[in-house]
């Protein structure tokens, strides 16, 4: 019996093994760590999640106290100044990593979600749905999803309310998932017409699971690049609804940290530390998510692979 | 014999596509398809209509009674009771069914009635409008149609020297910029380029000391205080043109039809203009999308720059929570945004039969 488990759990890990060493030998990965630009992307991105999740524990003093003296240039107990209102930049950042990255990320996940829904029903459903989802992608695709924010984020004010978190990544999910639909609707229209597929029709095989099994598959790499174009977007995206000032802005992230600095004009007092570092650090964690996707656009598009 | 290759090259770029074999050719003018397009664009429009619509009465009390508060709350001493009514009445608010105030709230929008403005009390939403769009449509138009000429070009370049240093330069650099919100990058030249280096006017549309109307030096200061804030938006949007031409120039350059004309002889020039032109198509059909873009850029980017546009109009009415300019900026945004888009359609239609069965 004890036997059995012990050769049990030795299959286990085997096949765990197995899977492990697939994994890193599979072309995705070695692609993604072969292409220089998307290993610095990779480990920027792992530096920012270290940061994202210890960096509340790692700040010096609360990011939101107004506790020191105001604009502060940088010093060894300020390593990036105070602000206009006597909190410490450094902590503001630390902490704002974090909440800056979530939303990007859960941006990414439902707005990709739901391209890969709307992509794959319109290629797949009858003419008349698969035009109204392809009419309505469109809609989306044109409108600034800026004015969108605007809208919904002044009526929440006159509410009393400000955009939540919850509120912002519904918001930056519902204005950016068209572009993705349209490009995944395409590769599934053109993945659909391979002969592969059309002999499991004709096996038997259900059409879900040839949906699921075999071109949900082939799409990955697609699926995988809408996910850092979107996480970008709900980065952009937070920037933008702290910046017109329909945000949180009480909560510390990095668009609320500009936004402070950008309402007390520190771009023209010359309180550089103040309004610098968050900048940067937004423009840097979208220029990561760019660097990683020029390693998955080489997976799902072989030519401009380096040989 | 001098014009020989041209002609086979014109050939070639005619019939390259893998579709082109199954679509059927219509000369003339698509008339379906400029059917369907134009009862998409009158959906879409009245959606945005009706959507401008409700989100007011979704609001606890009515907005006449927000609107009213608010200016009651700033002070504003012409203000009676009697005028809470005449705002109802504006906003089309009365005990009548809602489908009819939505026809009277149609009615006034097409007469041009889109409120009165409480941050701008008691000029109309629609003149702010009028005189605010023409600066931010000179920005979208001038930043998005350079842009699209120096991305293509740039793509080009990189993409006949892929993986060279230059192709790496020019793709990291156009990204890196891109990866900036059109705001940050907006303030971080103003900071370098008129507050550090005072090359460039810290802001507005044109100097104090010019007179508006065409005469030269007004032109002149236009085009000297316009520098950075297009700047902003080309950096910010050159990024995608680049990509997107170089990751179609290269499989182009790949491709049966190329192998083909080297194989005629064709001179490595020729060569790479049918590549070029081939790679060009998908960034053309972009072009409709990035104005979205450009829009959402230069919105951001106005109130640094106090530049005069939508987008200074708009952080005020946020700020001020006033709701009439803030619905009618919505509006003004959608429509502009649609009609640009549907004029483009159209013209594709028009242009590229393949469009026309793609869409369907």
């Amino acid at each position: 019996m004890s036997m059995e488990a012990t050769v049990g759990s030795k299959i286990k890990k085997q096949s765990l093994f197995d899977a492990i060493s697939a994994f890193t030998h599979s072309t995705t990965i070695r692609l993604l760590l072969g292409n220089r630009k998307s290993k610095i992307g990779l480990v920027i991105l792992i530096a920012y999640i270290f940061i994202g999740i210890f960096g509340g524990l790692l700040s010096p003093y609360s990011p939101t106290a107004y506790e020191f003296a105001a604009n502060l240039p940088p010093s060894l107990a300020h390593p990036l100044g105070t602000t206009a209102y006597g909190q410490d930049v450094f902590s503001q950042i630390l902490t704002g990593i974090g909440p800056t990255l979530a939303v990007g990320f859960l941006t990414g996940i439902i707005a990709t979600g739901i391209s890969v829904l709307a992509g794959l029903s319109a290629g797949f459903s009858s003419e008349g749905v698969s035009s109204a989802i392809n009419a309505v992608t469109n809609v989306f695709l044109v409108i600034p999803g800026i004015v969108i924010i605007m809208l919904f984020g002044a009526f929440f004010l006159g509410d009393h309310t400000s955009l939540g978190y919850i509120a912002m990544i519904a918001i930056l999910s519902l204005t950016g998932w068209a572009w993705g639909a349209r490009t995944l609707r395409s590769q599934a229209l053109s993945t659909a017409k391979n002969d592969f597929i059309t002999s499991s029709l004709l096996i038997g095989e259900k059409r879900l699971s040839i949906i699921f099994r075999q071109i949900i598959r082939a799409m990955l790499p697609i699926i995988v690049s809408n996910f850092f174009f979107t996480a970008i977007y709900g980065v952009m995206g937070l920037t933008f609804v702290e910046y017109l000032g329909v945000g949180n802005l009480l909560e510390v992230n990095l668009g609320t940290t500009l936004y402070w600095a950008i309402n007390n004009q520190a771009y023209i007092t010359g309180e550089w530390w103040w309004i610098m570092p968050p900048s940067i650090l937004i423009s840097l964690l979208m220029f990561t998510f760019v660097l990683i996707n020029f390693g998955v656009d080489e997976i799902s598009n072989p030519s401009l692979r380096k040989y | 014999m001098a014009d020989y290759p041209q002609n086979i090259e014109s050939k070639i770029t005619g019939g390259n596509n893998e579709m082109s074999s199954n679509v059927r050719r219509k000369p003339g003018i698509p008339y379906v398809y400029i059917i369907k397009k134009t009862i998409t664009f009158i959906v879409v429009l009245f959606s945005a209509l009706t959507v401008n619509f409700i989100l007011p009465r979704l609001l606890p009390g009515n907005p006449a009674e927000v609107v009213y508060s608010t200016l009651v709350r700033e002070g504003a001493t012409s203000i009676s009771p009697a005028y809470l009514h005449q705002l109802e009445v504006e906003y089309g608010i009365s005990n009548a069914p809602i489908l009819v105030q939505y026809f009277h709230y149609l009615v006034a929008l097409f007469h041009g009635n889109l409120g009165v403005s409480l941050s701008y009390f008691p000029e109309p939403v629609s003149s702010i409008l009028l005189t605010a769009l023409p600066w931010t449509l000179y920005l979208v138009v001038t930043a998005t149609v350079i842009s699209f000429f120096m991305g293509n070009r740039l793509g080009r370049y990189a993409g006949l020297n892929r993986n060279a240093r230059k192709d790496v330069i020019i793709d990291i650099t156009t990204l890196f910029f891109q990866s900036f919100p059109a705001f940050v990058l907006g303030f971080i030249l103003l900071l370098i380029f008129s507050v550090e280096l005072p090359l460039f006017p810290i802001g507005e549309a044109y100097g104090r000391s010019v007179t508006p109307g065409l005469n030269f030096p007004f032109i002149v200061s236009v085009i000297y205080h316009s520098i950075l804030p297009l700047l902003t938006i080309i950096l910010t949007s050159l990024g995608g043109w680049v990509i997107g031409l170089r990751n179609n120039i290269i499989p182009s350059l790949n491709s049966d039809f190329i192998k083909f004309s080297r194989s005629l002889g064709f001179r490595k020039s020729q060569i790479n203009r049918i590549a070029y032109r081939n790679a060009l198509l998908p960034n053309l059909t972009g072009f409709a999308m990035s104005l979205g873009f450009s829009v959402t850029g230069v919105l951001l980017e106005e109130e640094i720059f106090s530049y005069p546009g939508i987008g200074l109009y708009m952080i005020t009415a946020i700020d001020s929570l006033d709701y009439p300019l803030i619905q009618g900026i919505f509006l003004l945004v959608i429509i502009a945004v649609l009609v640009a888009n549907f004029i483009v359609d159209i013209l594709y239609g028009i242009l590229d039969p393949r469009i026309r069965q793609e869409v369907g």
